[in-house]
């Protein structure tokens, strides 16, 4: 499938009036009838825009996942769809990182809960004491 | 501690008893909601097909996330069965994908491309996924269709005209037929609608995090600014300490110096006297000098060493730090090295001077 809205220069959520300009000043005659059949017809590019967003978001993940020359994407979207290859960091990696964070932060925590509990009972004994001074 | 926040995808693979298998029925779900909304019967077919996999948690909360498309999700379960599945197991996971995807109809067009994205994902060649298609749905795999084309429409739109045609003789009313289109076109207004807001939503989310971000960002640079600008306090502080040690030090070398002055004109009196002096001169030569002690470190040597020991030792490190020898490799090693001979030269010419 072909990305019309990057070869018109237009924005996904472009309205109708800048869909008909940018298919006005199209000179390629077969995308310019092509765009003209699934662009201005409110149901086919709902239905469009429904595809759109699904083939983005796979290549947003063959991007991430480094699989943007896998045959079947090489022989289908790819050419409207790829993403440079992003950063390459791994979803999962960063996740056991977090996960060794938080079980250090956890490993700490008992200290800090101690001095909390602490300092809380200290108020509490200072506030009776000084009411039944009063 | 925003960092350490996990999703509901990342807590449920955390509790469950097998993480593939949360993986895997993730990106099952995923597809079972492209291919329509899914009702319970939809979703006790799910649970039908999986009902070998382990993961022993609800399955409610992966539809959901699989029905938001969250693709931080997707791409962790995705990476997920790249590390656990290999072979048989991966076979057996795209055969579960077919099964849920030409069930009932033909796959939609979304479930094409994902049906395609998870073949690459786990290394299984176009030829051998097309086998496997096939065996599983009992027709061919077709190419998907392009929407982005005039002729998919012409052909979808004839079809489901002649389909009307049919239906036309036991169903005459044309306000039925209004009635129904206009229900579908509602229904895919609301669609469009709900994926906008989604879109909407996804993006704010996205805003907010850039705003923490940055903000994060801003406080680790003022936090490391202060850092740099105490070290730096330090370091004058200890530059001002060293000075007036220098200082001190100097002081006490000139009393030194005017003492020896004294010294060497009280002898030069007593040897005209006499001779008696002369050991305790001696003696005074072999005291350690701060300044020869140094001047010998840098050569590496131990105090007492000789002149020829000094001009060997000398000889050598000249040889090694020679800035010379260092001129391809840039220019600041080539400054540090020649640093590092003066260093030796001015010590080796002092010491000369001195013994």
């Amino acid at each position: 499938m072909r990305d019309l809205y990057q070869r018109l220069r237009l924005s996904v959520d472009a309205d109708d009036t800048a869909v008909a300009a940018a298919i006005d000043r199209c000179e390629h005659t077969g995308l310019k009838a092509d765009a003209a059949t699934v662009l201005q017809a409110e149901w086919r590019r709902a239905e469009y825009d429904a595809l759109h967003d699904t083939l983005s978001d796979i290549g947003r993940l063959r991007a991430r996942l480094g699989l943007t020359h896998a045959p079947y994407w090489r022989a289908g979207p790819a050419d409207d769809f790829s993403l440079p290859p992003g950063p390459p960091g791994s979803r999962f990696e960063e996740w056991m990182q977090r996960l060794n964070r938080a079980a250090l932060a956890h490993n700490r925590a008992p200290r800090r809960r101690l001095a909390v509990a602490v300092l809380w009972l200290a108020t509490l004994a200072g506030g009776i004491g000084l009411g039944m001074f009063l | 501690m925003t960092a350490a926040r996990f999703s509901t995808f990342e807590l449920l693979l955390l509790q469950s008893r097998d993480q593939a298998d949360s993986a895997a029925l993730l990106l099952l779900a995923w597809v079972l909601t492209q291919q329509g909304p899914v009702g319970e019967s939809e979703r006790a077919h799910l649970v039908a097909l999986t009902g070998a996999f382990r993961h022993g948690h609800e399955l409610t909360p992966l539809l959901e996330i699989a029905a938001s498309q969250d693709l931080g999700a997707i791409q962790l379960a995705a990476e997920v069965l790249q590390k656990e599945l290999h072979g048989e197991t991966s076979r057996a996971f795209l055969r579960l994908a077919v099964t849920l995807a030409t069930e009932d109809a033909e796959p939609t067009l979304a479930n094409h491309h994902i049906l395609r994205f998870l073949a690459d994902l786990l290394g299984v060649s176009p030829p051998e996924f097309a086998a496997l298609y096939a065996s599983q749905a009992g027709r061919p795999l077709s190419e998907p269709a392009d929407p982005s084309r005039s002729d998919y429409w012409q052909r979808r739109e004839r079809g489901s005209r002649e389909r009307r045609r049919e239906r036309q003789p036991d169903a005459e009313d044309p306000t039925e037929h209004a009635a129904e289109q206009e229900s579908r076109a509602s229904r895919r207004e609301q669609r469009a609608e709900a994926r906008r807001q989604a879109r909407e939503a996804k993006a704010e989310a996205k805003r907010q995090r850039q705003a923490e971000k940055e903000e994060e960002k801003a406080r680790q640079y003022a936090e490391r600014e202060a850092e740099r600008r105490r070290k730096q306090a330090r370091r004058e502080a200890e530059r001002e300490r060293q000075r007036a040690e220098r200082e001190t030090q100097r002081e006490r070398r000139r009393d030194d110096r005017e003492r020896k002055q004294e010294h060497r004109d009280d002898r030069s009196q007593r040897s005209r006297a006499g001779n008696e002096g002369a050991s305790h001169v001696h003696q005074r030569a072999n005291a350690p000098d701060p300044r020869i002690r140094s001047a010998l470190v840098v050569l590496g040597l131990e105090p007492g060493a000789s002149r020829g020991e000094i001009r060997k030792a000398y000889r050598r490190l000249a040889q090694a730090h020679h800035p010379d020898r260092f001129h391809r490799e840039g220019e600041a090693i080539v400054a540090s090295a020649s640093r590092r001979f003066q260093r030796i030269r001015r010590a080796y010419d002092f010491l000369m001077k001195v013994s």
